[in-house]
């Protein structure tokens, strides 16, 4: 478990916003070297590629490579950054928080909290994103040298070891997939397969599923899986229809998605004995596998998803068991496909 | 070693109200060199002594507080997860989602609903303090018991960021006001100065109150970190006090009416020695003085405070200017009222 903290910790300590993933996909391309053939398209995806490249059949494994942050959207007249946000953000975890900003220089910000005392509604309220600012520190002259509309930001905080073998840090969601590939490709680096394999690691997932609607396009799969997180237990929140954390996998099970592919990775699970969860969508599941699913004359695909607690928030948090037995999981369907 | 090495020192220290101890062993190790002598009170304050060459006419106490606003664990959930009360005052709206320091080696994190499960009525809401908690990663309340338990001590894990002229970092309050007092004693005051690093101020000015009794001074400096308002989406008549703009002096707050003619002295002092200074423009919050003015049979008292942003969250904003010029103004003020007759 602590090689794959290493990996989660390194993945999740490079930036990569909506539109701006690249130090993240030079993470994982690092990650991959020597264990797949790895390439970016102009859509600011990563593909790696691996198993036999002449299969018949093509497995797409998709894991969206962004995160979500915020956008410069402007410069007030006393230096303070206003901002939107890039990606579903939540206002609530603002305030108060250190924030990276990746401007000519890469600066560091808190998002400002007016004092109670001065706020309409006092504690009780909370502002919309755009009527909030990053205080970097700087004049408005100061900050029109180092920072321009359209530079991203990011929560500022370092990946947490926790009890057991939990950890927390910002950009779990979706860094987690990433890795669950990274350490599948890991797995099978000595077999031999009768798939071919291209890992997908698209952009753009939190602003709409931009990078894996052109990925799966350009890699013209006969199947595919998306690996994503989803919500854990915790308090406040329904308690049905959740996974839990170091509840396993959760596989997914809905209308858009293959259900002989889903019947086959629920099976691998029960044959592993490994501990997992169904997690049931009425239609769409709101994650890549939509895109992929309807890609071109269609592409038969699942979804697994990592159980994760507080999404969206810096404090992300997952159990790296999940992330093992998912990894082991789709290892395992990959060893049988073709 | 820079001159912020020592403020990063004592700001990555963890000292909610009660629990100064690690602030308190990085002072004595900087003071005990230098101080004259060295005392500690029952409550944990330390009083040093730092004589010059001239005895004052005025005998004078400079304060700064060694406690921080913080959290403390109250108890224990069945599924491991822990309930919190704030020590001092936190503004609710800067916990959810943030990192914690749980007894200086438990990581922890203030869980939040994930947005997507919000109901309606939740959105553009603050999350009540009732409902918060943190999560230690422990899977059940025996998990979790191994290593916390009620009673112990939570920071904000934060950053410390010394770029373009700034300070950023936790604890600036009143961590810069220790670094401030220890300054004044390495560089030594023409007069003999008492310097008070009181503790609990957050939660009650307990620290400055025994301490005053115990030093029984004419005057006091307290030397604080007031909320700087000058953030966006404030108007200018409400921002108090200006970050760069200089140390603020306080007239009146909500503990206490200072002494008009140290006030007056104060600015005077900093005109003639070319001292950027400002005053606090506004009635509002408190600090040790309110304690120390009224000890005894009296106190003159006056405060100096270095304005700061975004007090009592993680994450507060000094200018290393202001720093430099409450240094400076200190000094003048010190010497000044230590001079002059006390009526």
């Amino acid at each position: 478990m602590e090689e794959l903290e290493q990996l989660i910790f390194r993945l999740c300590s490079a930036p990569g916003t909506p539109g701006g993933e690249s130090p993240a996909a030079e993470a994982a391309a690092a990650e991959l070297s020597g264990l797949a053939k790895v390439q970016t398209d102009r859509m600011g995806n990563l593909t790696a590629e691996f198993g036999n490249p002449d299969a018949r059949e093509h497995v797409l494994l998709d894991a969206h490579l962004d995160q979500i942050g915020l956008i410069v959207t402007g410069i007030d007249e006393n230096g303070f950054l206003k901002i939107g946000r890039c990606g579903g953000t939540d206002a609530r975890v603002l305030p108060g928080g250190a924030v990276t900003v990746y401007g000519a220089e890469t600066l560091c910000g808190v998002v400002c909290c007016t004092p109670p005392h001065l706020q309409e509604g006092g504690e009780d309220k909370v502002e919309p994103v755009d009527k909030m600012a990053v205080d970097v520190g700087l004049s408005h002259d100061e900050a029109e040298k180092l920072v321009r509309p359209g530079d991203r930001v990011l929560f500022r905080t370092n990946p947490k070891r926790l009890l057991g073998t939990r950890v927390s840090a910002a950009g779990l969601d979706n860094r987690a997939g990433v890795a669950v590939f990274c350490r599948c490709a890991q797995i099978l680096k000595q077999e031999k397969l009768n798939c071919k394999v291209t890992v997908l690691f698209s952009a753009q997932e939190e602003t709409g599923g931009a990078g894996a609607k052109t990925g799966a396009f350009a890699a013209r799969p006969t199947q595919a899986i998306a690996v994503d997180v989803s919500f854990a237990k915790q308090p406040g929140v329904p308690d049905v229809n959740l996974g839990s954390l170091g509840g396993g996998p959760m596989i997914g099970i809905a209308p858009v998605l293959s259900r002989s592919m889903t019947d086959r990775l629920i099976g691998l699970a029960e044959e592993k004995k490994m501990p997992w969860t169904r997690e049931i969508m009425g239609g769409g599941t709101g994650t890549n596998s939509d895109e992929i699913a309807t890609t071109g004359s269609g592409v038969p695909t699942a979804l697994i998803s990592v159980p994760l607690r507080y999404m969206h928030t810096p404090a992300e948090v997952i159990d790296l068991k999940d992330i093992e037995n998912t990894a082991q999981l789709i290892a395992a369907y990959l060893r049988e496909v073709g | 070693m820079g001159r912020f090495e020592l403020l990063r020192e004592l700001c990555g220290a963890h000292g909610i109200s009660g629990r100064e101890d690690a602030v308190r062993k990085i002072i004595l190790r900087e003071i005990e060199p230098v101080a004259d002598s060295v005392e500690l009170t029952p409550l944990g304050n330390i009083i040093a002594v730092k004589k010059g060459l001239k005895r004052p006419k005025t005998s004078l106490m400079l304060d700064a507080h060694m406690d921080e606003v913080g959290l403390i664990v109250t108890d224990i959930t069945d599924g491991g997860l822990l309930k919190f009360a704030s020590v001092g005052g936190i503004d609710r709206r800067v916990l959810p989602g943030k990192t914690v320091w749980i007894e200086e080696k438990i990581p922890g994190v203030v869980g939040a609903k994930p947005i997507h499960l919000l109901e309606e009525d939740e959105k553009g809401k603050s999350v009540p303090m009732k409902d918060l908690y943190l999560d230690i990663g422990a899977g059940s309340r025996a998990e979790a018991q191994q290593c916390v338990r009620p009673g112990d001590a939570v920071v904000f894990d934060s950053v410390f960021d010394l770029s373009h002229g700034m300070v950023k970092s936790k604890a600036l309050d009143d961590r810069a006001g220790c670094a401030l007092l220890i300054e004044l004693m390495k560089d030594g005051l023409p007069y003999d100065t008492t310097f008070v690093f009181s503790v609990q101020e957050e939660v009650g000015l307990n620290g400055a109150k025994t301490a005053a009794f115990a030093v029984n001074p004419q005057a006091a400096i307290a030397v604080e970190c007031t909320t700087a308002a000058d953030v966006a989406g404030v108007d200018r008549e409400k921002d108090v006090c200006r970050v760069g703009e200089g140390p603020v002096l306080s007239f009146m707050d909500r503990r206490t009416v200072y002494d008009r003619d140290y006030y007056n002295l104060a600015f005077e002092a900093a005109k003639s020695a070319k001292i950027k200074c400002q005053p606090k423009r506004a009635v509002a919050g408190g600090n040790n003085a309110g304690a120390i003015f009224s000890s005894r049979s009296g106190v003159r008292t006056a405060a100096v405070s270095l304005p700061c942003r975004y007090l009592h969250s993680p994450v507060g904003v000094i200018s290393q200017d202001d720093y430099a010029e409450a240094k400076k103004l200190l000094a003048v003020l010190a010497e000044r009222i230590a001079e002059t007759d006390s009526v």
